[in-house]
């Protein structure tokens, strides 16, 4: 068979495409040292400008920071530092929309880098979106940290929390606040910040937990037992409360608030005659002490706010009367009440009469709460009596 | 290795050795002419490869040299001094106009017209100096802030190299001419990162017609100066694009309306240019030293006196503005002031492109009546960022006139298909609106102050073509069948005025017979002879109603009567045409032009 002879061009062309690609490799290598070069000069000028941005932006000028990030994108617009920057001054001048779009152009590159999604977070804070900002910083919990990943998470979780409690959220933060408590290093002032956030979440049995722990790491923290004192109060339990108060106190005895719920816990604890472990003849005598108290919150109260009460009531009705008749639960008809049931005293120690502590007690805290309502917050025994009839109202809830 | 196929004959053992050498001179001819072929298309193709690595590289020292010189000119500083900001336009532009008066005399303007006159008046050439002079003079003119863009001038560059490099390879005067346009490809997409919307541009304004011939080399230049670009800077698209979507159908409304107010800017920019070159151009010569730097001096103004972002290329401040940056009314002045800009720059001379001033307006436009929309309806859910991003391919589709370019380049920008049906609906209604007010686009206006008259594939397509249908005529009264005789044929025909008749063949197929050929067959005696018998074998050409009238032209002087038949019963005809009627009916077209 014969073979085509080879036209000129085609001996040729091995050696054009051969002459091409040498230049072409020359033309990679020539331009490579010029982009080089240009990058490294342009990525100079960026890091300049973004240390100027920098001191401005630390300064608590993110304005005059915005230019500087800027001019630094502008040679390195791929650099997430300075994106990250930019959109962080961005986001404290107040331009939401545009720091959210740097922010998101970052975090379609690196969905899990947590700096980012931190960032995020704290935009959807601004913007009040609490979804957002919830997943935000649940990313950045959960993601890739460059440095200190422990610390940051955890201080990514209380960011959330305190977010979280400034909305009211209390469900949501106690259960980041129980996350979190997971993580937390045997450190009295970390501990003690976790505890203050149950306390602030209205999780009283976890913060009084938190504040023991606080107490096992350091047991002359007054802090811990001044909030160990007030959970143990508001949860009623004013034995510990009376305790814890006055460690605090005698550590630090500065501490005016832990000095008056010490005193009204003193109180209650000396006034409840409900209190266990104490003998009949002393509750009687608590009895007879707050009843007359009350009659005497109920005289003071009427007085202040002008209202009469009636003079006497009758004796015949005193005596027949049920003490909780069916009338309202004005200061008359109380006084009326109260009068009526005062001969019933003498009874107290009566077995026949062994409701009758009971049925005065209720008569007792109706007055002292119809009296806050009308003539505002009591002080001393009467806030005792106060408290005691919330505690006993929850019980009977 | 041969890779023509093998031509073989039969057999035949009675050729003689005389037949049998001629016969292997014959089939060595065959084979070198289809392997010369053959082999000078692959190489076109693998010289497209080259071409297009070559562009890129050419680019991104274009890009390099943008930047170094912005930062030499103008400083590093986001905020450069009044001496920086208004003496180095001017000063630079008095530079650019020595260089463009006294050594590249052929690098004014774009760039876009001169690859376009190389491929249709020069064969393919352009000088390699005008390569050098535009790299040159446009980075200047850029970096010191000319509002230009480095969009064309890549094009251009691009399709030097290519024609540079064809001349010095020796390729064919087809070939040579063929290059311009796939190294104005590669140029155009490496500076563009957008090898989709380079090839489509260069088909719609470059070449001007869908060629497959060329599609190929086109498409594989661009996407290797593409790769090599990427290479070299980074894959990003040139605008960092914010989340968009297109959320209810009544927001086209709001996009229509972009698209009406992008064409009337549209339709003011292009006639501020075309008012203003010719006059320009026809000043004293020493005038032409002046003119950039005039232009430089009023652009460092508009800069110095607080809207910077008006000067050189401005695609950060595109971003800013896709990003909700700036104010509606600001955005408004914005791209006022672009208009005014990049007229001055354009008309007193500097090389320098229109894409990146086009798409600066287009997007300050769109963020404007973006944020007055929003104003007046803020129940729109759309971004000014979104508003942006199709005010840019408004004003490409309106100003450029390139309206799929438009469509293509906001979704490579983009890479977010979810907005095309809002683009193509601000693109069209911009695109027909700016070709109502101002019937001759840009680039063929400027060819045409330069001379020229160029091909346009918006003329092409809105041309009014001549059909065969319209040259047409009715069937003729009788149409006889091939089996009939002659006798009965005559009987048939003898009272009928017309001097040739259709005959329909069996199975297929159409012929004719006159009656002065009829009436000497029955003179002969051959009245018992059927049509088929006596007819030619070769049949008559016919054509379809809906073919170009310029088809017809093909057949005219081959038979008296083309019948026209229906494309989907090629036995069934439509009408019949002549010479006569088809020139007549050119004569009326050219008439009514």
């Amino acid at each position: 068979m014969d073979s085509p002879a080879p036209t000129a061009q085609a001996r040729r062309t091995p050696l054009v495409l051969a002459a091409l690609t040498i230049i072409a490799i020359l033309g990679f290598a020539g331009v490579s040292r010029l982009v080089t070069r240009l990058k490294a000069n342009e990525k100079r000028i960026a890091f300049h400008a973004f240390e100027a941005g920098l001191a401005e932006f630390q300064a608590g000028h993110p304005e005059r920071a915005l230019d500087d990030f800027r001019a630094a994108l502008s040679y390195d617009r791929d650099n997430p530092q300075y994106q990250l920057s930019l959109a962080r001054a961005l986001r404290d001048t107040g331009r939401l929309d545009e720091s959210e779009a740097y922010l998101l152009h970052l975090w379609e590159g690196s969905p899990q880098d947590s700096t980012i999604n931190l960032a995020l977070a704290r935009l959807a804070v601004r913007r009040h979106s609490v979804e957002d900002a919830i997943r935000h910083y649940h990313n950045a919990i959960y993601g890739v940290w460059s440095s200190e990943p422990d610390k940051n998470r955890r201080q990514s979780r209380i960011e959330l929390i305190d977010f979280l409690l400034q909305g009211k959220g209390f469900p949501q933060a106690q259960a980041e606040l129980i996350a979190l408590t997971q993580v937390l290093p045997p450190d009295p002032a970390q501990q003690l910040a976790v505890a203050d956030r149950f306390r602030q979440a209205q999780d009283l049995p976890d913060a009084l937990a938190r504040y023991q722990a606080v107490l096992k790491l350091d047991r002359k923290n007054a802090s811990a037992f001044a909030g160990a004192g007030d959970v143990a109060f508001q949860l009623g339990r004013y034995r510990t409360a009376e305790n814890d108060l006055r460690k605090a106190i005698e550590l630090n005895p500065s501490d005016a608030e832990s000095r008056r719920q010490l005193e009204t816990a003193s109180l209650v604890l000396a006034t409840d005659p409900f209190l266990r472990r104490i003998s009949d003849a002393e509750r009687d005598r608590r009895i007879v002490s707050v009843f007359n108290q009350a009659g005497n919150r109920l005289k003071a109260c009427a007085r202040a706010i002008h209202v009469d009460l009636p003079s006497t009531a009758s004796p015949g009705k005193a005596t027949n009367a049920n003490p909780m008749p069916s009338a309202g639960n004005d200061l008359p008809s109380l006084w009326t009440r109260w009068q009526a049931a005062r001969p019933k005293l003498r009874k107290l120690s009566s077995p026949a009469n062994a409701d009758l502590p009971d049925v005065l007690m209720d008569l007792i805290l109706q007055i002292e709460q119809q009296a806050a309502q009308q003539c505002g917050p009591p002080g001393g025994v009467d806030l005792a009596l106060l408290l005691i009839s919330r505690d006993r109202e929850a019980v009977d809830e | 290795m041969s890779e023509a196929p093998a031509i073989s004959s039969p057999p035949n053992a009675a050729v003689t050795s005389h037949e049998r050498s001629t016969n292997a001179l014959a089939r060595r001819l065959a084979r070198l002419t289809f392997q010369t072929n053959f082999e000078e298309e692959r190489f076109f193709l693998i010289l497209s490869i080259f071409i297009g690595v070559f562009s890129g590289l050419a680019v991104v020292c274009f890009r390099v040299a943008i930047d170094w010189s912005r930062i030499a000119l103008m400083g590093a500083l986001p905020h450069p001094h009044a001496l920086r900001i208004i003496g180095a336009p001017t000063a630079v532009g008095l530079l650019v106009a020595v260089l463009v008066v006294h050594v590249f005399p052929q690098v004014r303007g774009s760039g876009v017209n001169q690859t376009k006159a190389a491929l249709y008046v020069y064969n393919g050439y352009i000088p390699f100096k005008n390569a050098v002079g535009k790299f040159l003079c446009s980075a200047l003119a850029i970096g010191s802030g000319q509002s230009l863009g480095p969009e064309d001038p890549s094009l251009q560059i691009g399709a030097s190299l290519a024609s540079a490099l064809g001349r010095r390879l020796e390729l064919s005067r087809e070939k040579l001419r063929l290059l311009a346009p796939v190294g104005a490809a590669a140029g155009l997409a490496a500076a563009f990162n957008a090898p989709i919307s380079a090839v489509l541009f260069v088909i719609e304004e470059v070449i001007g017609r869908w060629s497959a011939g060329i599609l190929g080399s086109v498409v594989l230049s661009a996407i290797s100066s593409v790769v090599v670009m990427r290479w070299f800077l980074g894959a990003d698209a040139i605008f960092r694009v914010p989340v968009t979507a297109f959320v209810h159908p009544a927001e086209l409304l709001a996009y229509a309306v972009l698209g009406l107010v992008g064409a009337l800017a549209a339709v003011i920019f292009a006639n501020a240019i075309g008012y203003f070159r010719p006059r320009l151009r026809v000043f004293p010569r020493w005038t032409h030293y002046l003119q950039p730097a005039l232009a430089g001096f009023f652009i460092g103004l508009i800069g110095w006196l607080g809207a910077p972002q008006v000067m050189g290329a401005g695609y950060e401040f595109i971003d800013q503005a896709m990003h909700d940056q700036f104010a509606w009314k600001f955005l408004a002045i914005l791209a006022g002031l672009k208009i005014i800009a990049t007229t001055l720059s354009f008309v007193s001379g500097t090389p320098g492109g229109m894409f990146a001033p086009t798409l600066f307006v287009g997007a300050m436009l769109g963020g404007a009546v973006g944020g007055v929309e929003r104003h007046f309806f803020p129940l729109l859910t759309v971004s000014t960022g979104t508003y942006a991003l199709v005010g840019m391919g408004v004003l490409f589709a309106a100003f450029l006139r390139a309206p799929m370019t438009s469509v293509f380049m906001v979704l490579e920008v983009s890479g977010n298909y979810s907005i095309i049906v809002p683009v193509i609906v601000a693109n069209t209604v911009a695109y027909v609106i700016s070709r109502a007010l101002q019937p001759v686009p840009i680039f063929d206006l400027l060819t045409r102050q330069d001379g020229l008259v160029l091909p346009s594939l918006e003329e092409q397509r809105e041309e009014e073509i001549l059909r065969v249908e319209d040259a047409m005529k009715p069937g003729t009264a009788l149409i006889l069948d091939a089996s009939a005789s002659l006798e009965e044929v005559a009987i048939r025909t003898r009272d009928l005025p017309d001097k040739i008749f259709l005959v329909r063949m069996s199975p297929a197929g159409w012929s004719s017979i006159t009656r002065e050929l009829l009436d000497r067959m029955m003179k002969e005696g051959k009245g018992a002879l059927t049509l088929a018998s006596v007819l030619p074998i070769r049949r008559l050409p016919y054509l379809y109603p809906d073919l170009p009238l310029d088809a017809a032209l093909r057949y005219i002087n081959q038979a008296e009567l083309i019948p026209v038949v229906n494309r989907a019963d090629l036995r069934e005809l439509e009408g019949v045409v002549t010479r006569d009627d088809v020139l007549s009916r050119y004569q009326a077209d050219a008439v009514d032009d």
